[in-house]
């Protein structure tokens, strides 16, 4: 017994050691964040002498990032409502309602989750240019709810499954359309797989450049993490600046990671577990 | 186009839920028994195709359709030949292109890695299950990097392995010459396949651990009982326990590999340097956008839709083979 103790307690130092590796580079570059050009020049790893928020400001304003930052804002908000919305209407319907062809159209939903955007990023790309929707929010909005669309169906289909048919069978019983009992039964009793799924498919959306860089040639529709990519060319010289663009492009993602690291750590087992 | 059939079933349900969905409301509020409507019972019968018409309309229009397309597209040409059948003309001219045959060794060399991206996660799993001082902490700590964009991963990693950057600072003050991280042909992709793995074993580890979640802890207690080492318990108690899992986790990493490297490799190397970077998904990129080849890019991605359905295949057919054993 003492010996697997021990055992224990030594495991537990190259695991704090990754611990450590696995925050460093992200407290590294809140560090230099913090620092003067000059300072950083001078010495990389010293902890800055004082808490400057020029470099985030210059960052934010001049270099642009909080334009791309309420881009990334608007898009995001709206596809994750779309997706929320089509992913648990479709997901009631496939799990609780009984319908002809309904096994046919939740396999076609599958599907789509074989398609990853890279094997149709050209063919996307022309029905983009051909529909007019290149380089506008609705058509990049679209983009992300079709990407991430057959993932929340499957997610909310299988919770869905969860919910006894009785719920159901009684409230049409007491003489509830199916509407009534999508918006006043399915949705709330599907509050937390909808928070789950909603938080992963904003930080999926948030994390996008493939897309993006695709379907938003334009600088001011740049979302925030085209803006990341942005900075390389223009500050690879102004390593501060550089690298307060990073942060503020990570801060939203650390907070809500921080506070709602549970639901996200669900979702993905979720999407395991039942893959 | 595909939607053919399913379009006639729906339109005369979405005309009467028009009517419907204003009237069955207002009977719901003011008696106990609703009296249907005809748009009500109309609405009602087809409520189902209504509820998963959006869903199904974008899935098919831009998910599967755009697949037909794109298989297409990579039998014509490109520029003056746009549009014209060029057979396998693109096919010939990609597997003769050196940057694509780049694409091709890298995904070899992932393919290669693949075994490590997945045992580390899952030993770590494996102690954080066996609750390891601190488990929690690691848990949460671990699985940070996998919420971060990948271009915000490259970015910071792009200023440590900078060559005047602070890894080598760290190296020449120990007396190590400065190595060219990124710019080696012969280093780079192994630092951006590093970085891919630092930044998203986190996610496999989460998966790893909701495994751990069904196992049954009697089976551990036994074989401790039985006086079995750390070894032997992984490799006779947790890997046949959790063989689904470590497929799943398996077939997971490897699509991840190949199609989430992309904001590394962008930002990372661009494909450089000397092209010893690029990854089918770049390769695509590249000569769709900037090449202006979207046939050829076609082809590309039709390879690439084929590597994926190979390696969904072979997790087919180890479930099934694991089924078998069961």
């Amino acid at each position: 017994m003492s010996r697997l103790r021990l055992g224990r307690w030594l495991i537990a130092i190259p695991m704090s050691l990754l611990a450590l590796a696995t925050i460093y580079p992200l407290l590294f570059t809140a560090n230099v964040a913090m620092k003067t050009r000059r300072d950083y020049i001078l010495d990389r790893f010293g902890l800055t002498d004082a808490l400057r928020w020029e470099n985030i400001s210059t960052a934010w304003t001049s270099v642009g990032m909080g334009r791309y930052f309420v881009n990334s804002l608007f898009v995001v908000t709206v596809s994750v409502f779309l997706l929320l919305l089509f992913g648990s209407m479709a997901g009631f319907a496939l799990s609780q309602l009984r319908f002809r062809g309904s096994s046919a159209l939740f396999l076609g939903c599958l599907a789509g989750l074989f398609i990853p955007f890279q094997v149709i990023m050209v063919p996307l790309a022309r029905i983009m240019a051909d529909t007019a929707l290149i380089d506008t929010y609705p058509g990049l909005i679209l983009v992300y709810v079709a990407q991430f669309l057959p993932f929340t169906v499957f997610l909310m289909t299988s919770y869905y499954k969860g919910i006894p048919p009785e719920i159901v069978d009684a409230a049409r019983i007491d003489g509830s359309t199916v509407y009534g009992v999508y918006r006043r039964i399915m949705l709330p009793l599907g509050t937390p797989a909808l928070l789950s799924v909603g938080i992963l498919n904003a930080l999926f959306c948030w994390n996008d450049v493939l897309m993006a860089l695709v379907m938003m040639p334009s600088a001011e529709h740049r979302t925030l993490m085209i803006g990341v990519t942005s900075l390389r060319g223009q500050y690879s010289d102004n390593i501060p600046t550089f690298a307060s663009g990073v942060l503020i492009a990570a801060i939203p993602v650390l907070l809500v990671y921080l506070f709602l690291q549970r639901q996200i750590a669900d979702g993905v087992a979720a999407g395991s577990t039942k893959g | 186009m595909p939607m053919g059939n399913t379009q006639p079933s729906v339109r005369p349900a979405s005309a009467g839920r028009a009517g419907g969905a204003a009237v069955t409301p207002a009977t719901h509020r003011s008696g106990t028994r609703p009296r249907r409507t005809r748009g009500g019972l109309g609405a009602e019968r087809y409520a189902p195709y209504i509820l998963v018409l959006p869903a199904v309309l974008i899935i098919v229009l831009l998910r599967l359709y755009p697949l037909i397309l794109g298989v297409n597209f990579s039998f014509t040409g490109d520029g003056a030949q746009n549009g014209t059948a060029v057979g396998f003309g693109n096919y010939r001219e990609l597997f003769a292109d050196p940057l694509f045959q780049t694409a091709l060794k890298n995904v070899g060399l992932l393919v290669l890695l693949l075994p490590v991206a997945v045992a580390i996660p899952g030993l770590l799993a494996t102690f954080i299950y066996l609750r390891v001082p601190g488990h929690r902490f690691y848990r949460s700590v671990y699985f940070f990097p996998a919420v971060l964009s990948p271009v915000i991963v490259g970015a910071i990693f792009n200023l440590l392995l900078a060559f005047d950057g602070p890894l080598n600072a760290v190296l020449s003050s120990v007396g190590v010459d400065p190595i060219d991280w990124l710019g080696d042909p012969d280093i780079a992709m192994f630092m951006v396949v590093g970085v891919h793995i630092w930044a998203t074993f986190g996610m496999a580890l989460v998966v790893f651990l909701a495994g751990f979640a069904t196992l049954d802890p009697a089976l551990l207690d036994a074989a401790r009982v039985d006086g079995a080492s750390l070894r032997q318990v992984v490799w006779h108690v947790i890997v046949p326990a959790l063989s689904r899992t470590i497929q799943f986790v398996f077939v997971t990493t490897m699509i991840g590999m190949l199609t989430s490297m992309f904001g590394l490799l962008y930002i990372m190397t661009s494909g450089g340097p000397e092209g010893s970077t690029y990854l089918p998904e770049f390769y695509i990129w590249k000569q769709q956008g900037q090449m202006n080849r979207p046939a050829l890019a076609s082809a590309a991605s039709t390879i690439l839709f084929m590597i994926m359905l190979v390696v969904g295949l072979l997790q087919i057919k180890l479930l099934e083979r694991s089924g078998k054993e069961d």
